[in-house]
């Protein structure tokens, strides 16, 4: 992959970075990038850094601003939500190309994390670990589908408690950026370069040191798109699992919490969120797919699905195990293609809701949402037994 | 006629009587003969196409026990050699599934291919055997590939309808239409209407009426299913007339649905 200099004045030719760390930046606006650009200052004051942008350095960004900050180009990616695998076929790329012995990855919405926090992802990374991971202080209404599917299921099946597997900022080794691309160039090869990467699953398989760091608030500007993004991540979680199969079906032990969890307060009156929309996403979905549930979940899920598609809004609540469960068995008839994977995960979007009504409706009785998470990851743990016994013998192993 | 009239009227009626027995004993005579004349035809015509049809059945039997033999053997010695781990480490994260690796592919492809091989060769036996003899051959033989033809098309039309079925109704799920069962069913028996007068007109069965009737089917579908929708969505679309009406500078915003409210953020 080739780089073009963005700014004759600016770059200069290729040299190890001062501190042997490579930033590598999303594509931004040029706001998002002063923010960071000025982070970036306050974390590594008066140190030389090098830093790969895909944004064009213009005028309203004069490089004389940052004399420390060496600028080189780096490829765009064209998706800006999260990180896919050609993003870290560039890192990789980059990073030898300049000699870095580590990578700092930042998404478009980093200028909001804390300097301290840029600091400490960048410290980990160039010192003995692999991968260090952001823990994102969010909303209590935020971030669902990490909580509902992507946490639980990468801490029961990988035993990583990293909050946020699928985060965009990241700092990692040039040996686990090696890793990475080496995952990435399978997709890249066929053309699917725009699949998102999981690192923690990655770094897990080859027994490397995850870190996870607190580091605050994040602001979401961007909303992607629900219906088209949760399938693509879906699929591409459990097509990472299905390519790991015979790593995470041995036991191994949940990794000790290394960081405090950040406990966001349970949601007031005001704040609770109206679930109603969700709940008759649920009961129509019932009504119209259960002949496509019912190629998937076994009968006691099905049965515990219509009893709770006859619940009142207030007392709506779906059990931890039945979620873990669900979310096993369309696992499961991914793996086996039962029927076409489109419909499958479109099939989950409103088992999903129900899951997220469930969800708001208990936090809004006072658990602490955090509380509720750690609950859910805990069952998946303890459903993970039925998980590995259909997919050792699916035609056998009947429920 | 005449002969019989003339006989009638020259001869007593005794002699009659014994006449007309002997006419109606030659009655008997013509009818069995031409019944047995047909027998026979028919059994020429089965004991020339019996061979035909045994080398058919012979000849698939053969090429089906070929393939099944050829099938475990590419099955057993594709897994000796690990293909479908060489596969996967050479192209990734591919999607096979166990019942659809590599492997069992090949050794799938590789039975079907013994099974159509023996069918090809079983029809040219036949065809062999019993273009001889009969004037059915020229006929027989190209409606036998237009049947074909028509089972192919009928599978393909009846697939390609339920998963678009199933698409319909997922997607119409999830954006919560209300007439997402009702809409679903409308596109399966479009499509499958559709299969059906080019399964017809493959067959050339029924001529002109097919077309007519699958024009009138398809039209009559189609109105309803707009009818339906234009019905069902009559309030909202009041709705939205009224509040442009009642502000006329303001975009009319939708009511929150399950996944694009503010307040939630999914990802």
């Amino acid at each position: 992959m080739a780089t073009a200099d963005l700014n004759p004045g600016v770059i200069t030719p290729s040299a190890p970075p001062g501190n042997g760390l490579l930033v590598l930046l999303a594509a931004m606006t040029p706001e998002q990038l002063d923010s960071v650009f000025a982070k970036l200052t306050v974390s590594f004051p008066g140190e030389e850094l090098l830093i790969a942008t895909p944004d064009a350095i213009s005028e309203a960004l004069p490089a004389s601003a940052h004399p420390s900050f060496r600028i080189v180009a780096a490829p765009a990616s064209n998706t800006a939500w999260t990180l896919i695998a050609t993003d870290f076929v560039n890192a990789y790329q980059l990073a030898e190309k300049h000699e870095a012995r580590a990578i700092l990855v930042l998404g478009s919405e980093s200028g909001s994390l804390s300097s301290f926090a840029l600091r400490q992802l960048a410290n980990a990374a160039l010192g003995p670990t692999d991968l260090a991971v952001p823990c994102y202080d969010l909303p209590p209404h935020a971030g669902l589908v990490n909580s509902a599917i992507l946490y639980p299921l990468t801490r029961a099946l990988f035993a990583s408690r990293v909050r946020f597997p699928l985060a965009v900022d990241l700092g990692f080794s040039l040996r686990m950026a090696k890793r990475l691309a080496d995952a990435a160039q399978h997709f890249t090869a066929i053309n699917q370069g725009e699949t998102p990467l999981w690192p923690v699953n990655e770094a897990t398989e080859a027994g490397f040191t995850i870190e996870q760091f607190d580091v605050g608030s994040h602001v979401q500007s961007s909303r992607p798109d629900f219906n088209t993004i949760f399938p693509l991540v879906i699929a591409s979680l459990f097509s990472d699992i299905k390519a790991k199969a015979a790593f995470w079906q041995r036991f191994r032990p949940l990794s000790p919490a290394s960081i405090a969890i950040p406990m966001p307060p349970a949601p007031t009156i005001d704040t609770a969120a109206d679930i109603a929309p969700m709940l008759s996403a649920f009961r129509l979905a019932y009504s119209n797919l259960h002949e496509i549930w019912s190629h998937v979940l076994s009968p006691n899920s099905l049965l515990m699905l219509k009893r709770l598609a006859a619940t009142d809004a207030a007392a709506f609540r779906l059990s931890d195990n039945l979620w873990a469960r669900i979310v096993y068995d369309f696992l499961l008839a991914y793996r086996l293609r039962t029927i076409n994977r489109g419909h499958l995960l479109g099939a989950l979007i409103p088992l999903y809701l129900a899951w997220v009504a469930s969800h708001f409706n208990i936090t809004a009785s006072g658990a602490n949402p955090e509380g509720h998470i750690e609950a859910v990851a805990a069952a998946f743990e303890t459903e993970k037994t039925y998980m590995v016994s259909r997919w050792r013998w699916p035609d056998r192993f009947n429920p | 006629m005449q002969n019989i009239l003339a006989v009638l009227l020259q001869l007593d009626p005794n002699q009659s009587s014994r006449s007309l027995f002997a006419g109606d004993t030659s009655i008997w005579h013509n009818m069995a003969d031409a019944l047995h004349q047909s027998l026979d035809r028919v059994l020429l015509l089965l004991i020339a196409v019996l061979p035909g049809i045994l080398a058919f059945l012979v000849a698939l039997a053969v090429f089906t026990l070929i393939g099944m033999a050829v099938s475990a053997l590419l099955r057993r010695g594709l897994a000796a050699a690990k293909l479908d781990e060489r596969l996967v480490d050479e192209r990734g994260n591919s999607n096979w599934a166990p019942s659809t690796s590599p492997t069992a592919l090949i050794a799938r492809a590789s039975f079907w291919g013994c099974v159509l091989l023996g069918l090809i060769i079983g029809v040219l036996a036949f065809d062999a055997s019993y273009a001889t003899t009969a004037i059915l051959s020229s006929s027989l033989l190209p409606y036998l590939t237009r049947i074909v033809g028509a089972a192919v098309l009928l599978i393909a039309g009846t697939l390609i309808a339920r998963f678009l079925a199933r698409s319909v109704l997922i997607g119409a799920v999830n954006e919560q239409l209300q007439y997402a069962r009702f809409l679903s069913l409308g596109i399966k028996w479009l499509v499958l209407v559709l299969t059906a007068a080019m399964v017809l007109e493959h067959l050339e069965i029924g001529g002109n009426i097919v077309g007519l009737a699958f024009g009138i089917l398809f039209g009559g579908i189609v109105l309803t299913l707009a009818l339906a929708v234009g019905l069902g969505s009559r309030d909202l679309v009041s709705r939205s007339l009224e509040s442009r009406a009642e502000h006329p500078g303001q975009s009319s915003a939708p009511p929150p649905t399950a996944i694009a409210d503010d307040s939630i953020r999914h990802f």
